[in-house]
């Protein structure tokens, strides 16, 4: 897997937040940032439902895996140097159900 | 040559032996360690392990050469024993710390090593197919 291009809600702060923060961290696969339900993002992924990623994050793999919410996150996270051990513990089976309640949770209360 | 010098003599020559094996071991099996962390490269395992070996021998000998002098006087081998067995002790010790701590920065290397070559942590959930359709994972 040679990089992540990440489709986020460009409108919403976190999400915004939380790109400038992906960008600033050393990373093992470069992470690419698109808008969800861009023009260029609808060009670039048109199988991909638009109103489905700007509900929840959604990444897409060089190898055309498409990850979404909880698991587009621990893909972020594996992407970079100092977080991929914590990315494998979170997706490990006794915490990915947390993890994704709690990305769940952030998701409904993002604004 | 009084019983002061013999000391030292001794002490000198048991430190030095000491540092050489255990200097010798950790080159020989950190070998495996380093060879595995740079993904079978033998010549760039070979240049970390050397260079890791002298910062080793550089630390012992520096310590055992400044922990060299003896406070009390020496006169008879009781006392000889005793300050020697005192003295090479502590380099055992110092040894002893400088191994853990290779073998602890060894189990370091490779863990990063295993972290960056660690496959994704959850499958994706469908795949984008070249022909432009969707299909589950």
């Amino acid at each position: 897997m040679n990089s992540l291009t990440v489709l986020y809600d460009s409108s919403c702060s976190v999400c915004c937040r939380a790109r400038r923060w992906l960008e600033h961290q050393p990373q093992y696969v470069p992470l690419k940032f698109v808008g969800a339900a861009t023009p260029h993002a609808e060009k670039r992924f048109p199988e991909l439902d638009s109103a489905e990623t700007l509900k929840q994050l959604t990444v897409v793999a060089d190898d055309g895996g498409v990850y979404l919410g909880a698991k587009a996150w621990l893909m972020c996270l594996w992407a970079l140097r100092q977080y991929r051990g914590w990315s494998l513990t979170l997706g490990s089976e006794a915490m990915l159900p947390s993890a994704q309640r709690f990305v769940e949770w952030v998701s409904r209360n993002r604004k | 040559m009084n019983a002061m010098v013999v000391t030292y003599l001794i002490y000198i020559g048991i430190s030095i032996s000491l540092t050489v094996w255990v200097a010798r071991t950790l080159f020989k099996n950190g070998r495996v360690f380093l060879v595995d962390v740079f993904a079978g490269n033998e010549e760039l395992a070979d240049s970390v392990n050397r260079l890791l070996v002298v910062g080793f021998y550089l630390i012992n000998l520096g310590y055992v050469s400044l922990a060299l002098k003896v406070q009390q006087h020496v006169s008879a081998a009781s006392t000889s024993i005793e300050v020697l067995s005192w003295k090479v002790g502590l380099v055992l010790l110092v040894l002893g710390g400088m191994h853990f701590f290779n073998l602890w920065l060894f189990s370091k290397i490779r863990s990063r090593s295993a972290l960056r070559q660690a496959p994704p942590p959850v499958p994706a959930d469908r795949h984008i197919g070249s022909d432009g359709t969707a299909t589950p994972a």
